[in-house]
């Protein structure tokens, strides 16, 4: 959208705090998730892969394991 | 700045672009991971293991699932440090629109962040890694990454502080320069993969090469959306106010 001529913009280039605070978060849970978890996030859970393992199997590593790998993340 | 209106571009982006690149993965990388795991099943079942092949491919189609909701995942967590950079960073960028800002910048944090990582520590598919080392070789690419992104970050905080004036035109080579020598550095220093590559070259070169295409695709399609959202939607204009 284009603005009238007699009309100017006031721009700001600060970041809220509470902006940055919430990317970070993401940014941290995201990463570590897909990433780097070995069962420290839902280790304590039942498997949602349908095996009917008991909890404490890293399911979570398993499910996110081929965008571990095509991120050219460590795997297994 | 709008809060509200910075972080949904922001988060809205990296989801777009995440759940792409998880879709292009399907046709492009998975059938170099499909093939992988065929070598490591041949390998289970010629040590005497037992594999159930319906059992295993209804395992397989819930992981490929998971590679789209973990791509959705991983584009909102890159794409929150993107919108953080490129909010603090556009100023600098010389570029006459948002979108070419953000694709100038998401050039730049796919050689920061997924290609000079690669050189040492490249993308591997299954049947390469060693489960018993997987810590060892996750402390060594988060420290190799650390290091180019910490030092690409100190390092932009220089090139702005040295101005915009014209009279510091060496930090156009400088800049750059330090970056380069800084990895070189670690590079050497940073020890090898410990696991030795048994699986065949051209499937784990092959498989390389899929990985660096569709996480490029990835890095310019999140430049290329955010910075069009950021054009139409302005999150950088507060207010507006009426001249006389």
């Amino acid at each position: 959208m284009s603005l009238r001529n007699d009309q100017a913009a006031k721009t700001t280039t600060g970041v809220s705090k509470k902006a940055v605070a919430i990317l970070l978060v993401v940014l941290a849970f995201g990463v570590f998730m897909v990433g780097f978890d070995q069962g420290e996030v839902f280790g304590f859970s039942v498997p949602a892969d349908g095996s009917g393992s008991p909890s404490g199997t890293n399911w979570a590593h398993e499910f996110y394991h081929d965008m571990r790998h095509a991120a050219g993340l460590p795997c297994h | 700045m709008r809060t509200f209106t910075f972080i949904a571009i922001t988060l809205l982006a990296g989801a777009i672009a995440g759940t792409i690149l998880s879709t292009i993965n399907q046709g492009i990388v998975e059938p170099f991971i499909e093939k992988a795991i065929a070598l490591e099943n041949q390998k289970a079942m010629s040590s005497g293991e037992m594999i159930n092949p319906t059992q295993f491919e209804n395992y397989r189609i819930w992981q490929k699932g998971g590679e789209i909701a973990a791509g959705t995942i991983l584009g909102l967590s890159l794409g929150a440090l993107f919108g953080l950079v490129f909010a603090y960073a556009r100023d600098s960028i010389p570029a006459s629109s948002n979108k070419k800002k953000a694709l100038i910048l998401a050039v730049i944090m796919l050689f920061v962040l997924y290609i000079v990582p690669a050189l040492k520590y490249p993308a591997n598919p299954p049947a390469v890694g060693d489960p018993a080392t997987i810590s060892y070789r996750q402390s060594q690419y988060i420290g190799f990454l650390a290091i180019s992104g910490f030092s690409a970050l100190g390092l932009a905080f220089l090139y702005r502080k040295l101005g915009k004036d014209g009279k510091h035109e060496a930090k156009k080579i400088l800049v750059p320069a330090i970056y380069g020598a800084i990895m070189i550095v670690a590079y050497a220093a940073m020890p090898p993969n410990p696991d030795p590559i048994t699986a065949p070259m051209d499937l784990v070169i092959g498989f390389r090469i899929a990985s660096g295409f569709t996480m490029g695709i990835f890095w310019a399609l999140l430049g290329i959306i955010l910075g069009t959202f950021w054009d139409k939607l302005k999150p950088h204009e507060t207010t507006r106010v009426r001249t006389l």
